[in-house]
């Protein structure tokens, strides 16, 4: 459904902000099925935001890389501010 | 620090003269650009520090020096190392015949052509008494603009001419400078792939020690090296640590980066090296490896005296290194004699009998012999060759001439010759003759080093080309380089590999620390990436941004912020049935949901407001239960959550089936008119027994097989039980 009285290049769009958030994204599902039947891997990952997007635990980053590693992967990892 | 970068000096001095107090600064400039008007604070410094860009200026100041201090800011200038301790300058002054204490270096700071290092943070400095007090446990260093030192040079430093100086040799050789940066490289290699543990004081934990010793690269002897130095690879380790190669944190030292200097030639690479080589500390070529520093290490002041002995010799003059030695023996401070008097003749026999009996004593080895002809040579500083006797003698290359300011600097590096050859094995063959530092630090960085030799092997696997790929490095740049420098091209089968590693990487992206736009509507999301938004769309609504610095809030109204870096945030808000849960979505974030699905259920209709709704039941709390959620995880949920405590329908629906059975029991209730009548029945032992308990005031419990007996006993007493 669209709204045209929703935004108008004058007004600010509504939004809310998650910020500092750690995340993992496969090529396609299937990777991430195989992330998620990982057992030590299962345990860093809370969510599954979208079919090729996991959030991860904050402040795991690094386990998760070595995990991954560990599987054979090499993730690229993007540090943002 | 960057080595003659004029802005970070010039800088470093503003820092230094702000930290000066008025009359300091007043009195520092007075003699240092002989100012005539009082200009106000600001203006003084700036004048101070723009001084320093005016060499006439510093020509008329170094002109109103003694000797002393000149051959001060000569000697700092020949090292090409802008900061020393003040001990150090004071040992080669005195080395040079000028032993009339720390007066020349207190002329210098007064004249403000030498600064003491201090932090920008540190206290205001009053007086140069002051910083000689307060600096005795970090040691007192001072630094001089490499502009001032550069109009020093020409300064006399009065070093003798060596003899018996020789000109007939044969086995001239010079090194090709390569061999510390291609060790360098490998230590840089092995830190990265386990960082080395250091104990409180500093030195590393045995296993680490007995690492470095085993390690194949770092203890194999240096190349065409006559003079062989103890614990290489500790060396190795200190050395990278100065030329920053390697970060040194309280308890571990890990991989830094390969400094810059090496993508610039050979001449700069091997100057870094050099100045690095001043700054090693836990290591002496006497003794090797070090279980401390300590202030007073000799060895940096008596490397640079003995390369300026060197250059005192005409270009084809030779000399026993041991000469060399006799005379740093016989006049550095730490070795010779504290004769009172050390200018009478007397001194001097006494001093060079003592420096013989030293250097005999030293055997073989000598004291700095290994310097000479094992680190000097290996730096291509000085060339080695043979006398009439075969003995070596030592003279100083072009390049420490270069090095030292006898002569300007050399042309640029030459063009890249082909001197790689890759293997279909993805071994990779380097010939040192066509090696460069940037070829060394490139290789290094997506290669793993197997040999070092007149031909050096290396290895492409794995976890190099995805640590190169990790540091920017592409698939592309790795081959282009392979290509740049390959006799001939990659095999195919190399090529292929490198493309399955870098693929792989593409494979996963790891978001460390996203910024995740959560919109209402995908109409919003279309609307802010049209308004410039660059982001990836992970869902219709949900778009991630790599950083902060990219997005444009000018565009937005935050109805919410979270921050996941910050601990869970109360969004959460009970029922009063204790078991319906509502979400607050201004201050929710991504892992609520995921947490209440776990022992809630989501409720079809919204609450109030529309807000999203999540209610806890038997069958719900049961799933959490079977999934390892138990009490105590879930009273730690609510108070993170809701603020409050876990609710007692909640723990109820949690517990109840851990509750021993309930009792359900008939009972009479006998009501009377007034408490003291129900005080007296419990107190009168012919009725107390026949009372189960008190519900109030004025209401008793009494068993149905205790109403007659009861009956009788009020009766007899005056009360009629009516039922």
């Amino acid at each position: 459904m669209t709204d045209q009285g929703r935004t108008t290049p004058q007004t600010r769009i509504p939004a809310k902000l998650h910020r500092r958030v750690c995340l993992i994204q496969t090529e396609d599902a299937v990777l991430a099925e195989e992330l998620l039947a990982r057992a030590k891997l299962a345990q860093e990952i809370v969510g599954r935001l979208t079919d090729c997007v996991l959030l991860i635990r904050p402040g795991r980053v690094e386990a998760v890389v070595q995990e991954l590693r560990k599987m054979g992967h090499t993730p690229s990892v993007i540090n943002g501010h | 620090m960057p080595i003659f970068d004029a802005n970070f000096w010039s800088e470093r001095c503003r820092q230094v003269f702000h930290r000066y107090a008025e009359s300091l600064l007043r009195q520092v400039a007075a003699q240092l650009y002989r100012q005539r008007n009082r200009w106000p604070l600001e203006e003084l410094l700036v004048r101070c520090v723009d001084t320093f860009s005016n060499p006439a200026v510093i020509d008329r100041r170094l002109a109103d020096l003694d000797p002393a201090p000149r051959k001060v800011l000569a000697l700092i200038g020949r090292s090409r190392r802008p900061m020393w301790q003040m001990g150090q300058l004071l040992e080669m002054l005195s080395a040079l015949g000028n032993a009339e204490g720390p007066r020349p270096v207190f002329a210098l700071l007064e004249h403000g052509l030498l600064l003491p290092d201090s932090s920008p943070e540190g206290p205001t400095r009053k007086s140069f008494d002051q910083w000689l007090g307060s600096a005795a446990t970090s040691g007192l260093r001072v630094f001089a603009h490499p502009n001032v030192t550069a109009r020093a040079l020409n300064q006399e430093l009065g070093l003798p001419h060596l003899s018996p100086a020789i000109e007939e040799v044969t086995h001239i050789h010079e090194a090709d400078g390569l061999d510390w940066l291609l060790r360098l490289a490998a230590v840089w290699q092995m830190i990265a792939g386990a960082p080395l543990r250091q104990t409180q004081g500093g030195a590393l934990f045995k296993r680490d020690q007995d690492r470095l010793r085993n390690d194949p690269l770092l203890s194999s002897p240096l190349a065409d090296s006559p003079g062989q130095l103890p614990d290489v690879p500790l060396l190795a380790v200190r050395w990278a640590v100065q030329e920053s190669i390697l970060e040194e944190n309280e308890a571990e030292l890990s991989a830094g980066d390969l400094p810059p200097a090496w993508n610039s030639g050979l001449d700069p690479a091997l100057e870094s090296l050099w100045i690095a080589l001043l700054q090693v500390d836990r290591w002496s070529p006497q003794t090797g490896g070090l279980e401390a520093s300590y202030s007073a290490d000799p060895y940096p002041t008596a490397y640079l005296l003995a390369l300026l002995l060197l250059a005192n010799l005409g270009e084809s003059e030779w000399v026993h290194p041991a000469v060399v030695e006799q005379w740093i023996l016989e006049h550095h401070p730490y070795w010779s004699t504290d004769d009172p008097n050390p200018a009478s003749q007397s001194a001097d026999a006494d001093r060079a009998s003592r420096a013989a009996a030293l250097l005999s004593s030293r055997g073989a080895r000598g004291l700095l012999a290994p310097f000479l002809l094992g680190l000097a040579h290996a730096l291509r500083l000085v060339q080695i060759a043979m006398d009439l006797q075969g003995e070596w003698v030592i003279r100083l290359t072009q390049f420490g001439r270069r090095l030292l300011g006898f002569t300007a600097a050399g042309d640029g590096a030459p063009n890249s010759p082909k001197t790689l050859l890759v293997q279909p094995n993805l071994e990779i063959i380097a010939y040192r003759q066509g090696l460069t530092p940037k070829l060394i630090a490139a290789l290094s960085r997506f290669a793993a080093w197997k040999s070092i030799g007149s031909a050096c092997t290396l290895q492409l696997q794995p976890d190099t080309a995805y640590r190169a790929l990790e540091t920017g490095w592409t698939f592309e740049s790795i081959l282009q380089t392979l290509d740049q420098y390959g006799m001939r091209p990659a095999p195919a089968s190399v090529i292929e590999s490198l493309r399955t590693w870098a693929n792989k990487r593409e494979r996963l992206n790891i978001y460390a620390s996203g910024a995740l736009f959560e919109f209402a509507a995908p109409e919003d999301l279309d609307e802010a990436v049209s308004r410039g938004l660059a982001g990836i769309r992970l869902s219709p609504r949900l778009l991630l941004v790599k950083s902060e610095d990219q997005i444009d809030f000018r565009h937005f109204r935050l109805t919410g912020t979270r921050d996941y870096s910050l601990p869970p945030d109360q969004c959460v808000e009970v029922g009063t049935d204790g078991v319906t849960l509502t979400i607050d979505p201004a201050r929710s974030d991504l892992l609520l949901e995921t947490e209440l699905r776990r022992f809630a259920e989501f409720v079809d209709r919204p609450g109030p407001n529309g807000h999203r709704q999540y209610r806890l039941t038997p069958s719900s709390l049961a799933a959490g239960r079977t999934g390892g959620l138990g009490l105590h995880a879930l009273e730690t949920w609510f108070q993170q959550r809701t603020g409050r405590p876990l609710t007692a329908a909640a723990r109820l629906l949690l517990t109840g089936s851990l509750e021993e059975p309930l009792p359900l029991r008939q009972e009479l209730v006998l009501q009377v008119s007034r408490p003291e009548v129900a005080d007296g029945l419990l107190q009168l032992p012919a009725t107390r027994e026949m009372i189960q308990g008190r519900l109030g005031p004025t209401a008793l419990v009494i068993g149905p097989e205790q109403v007659e007996p009861l009956r009788e006993r009020l009766r007899e007493l005056g009360l009629d039980l009516q039922r």
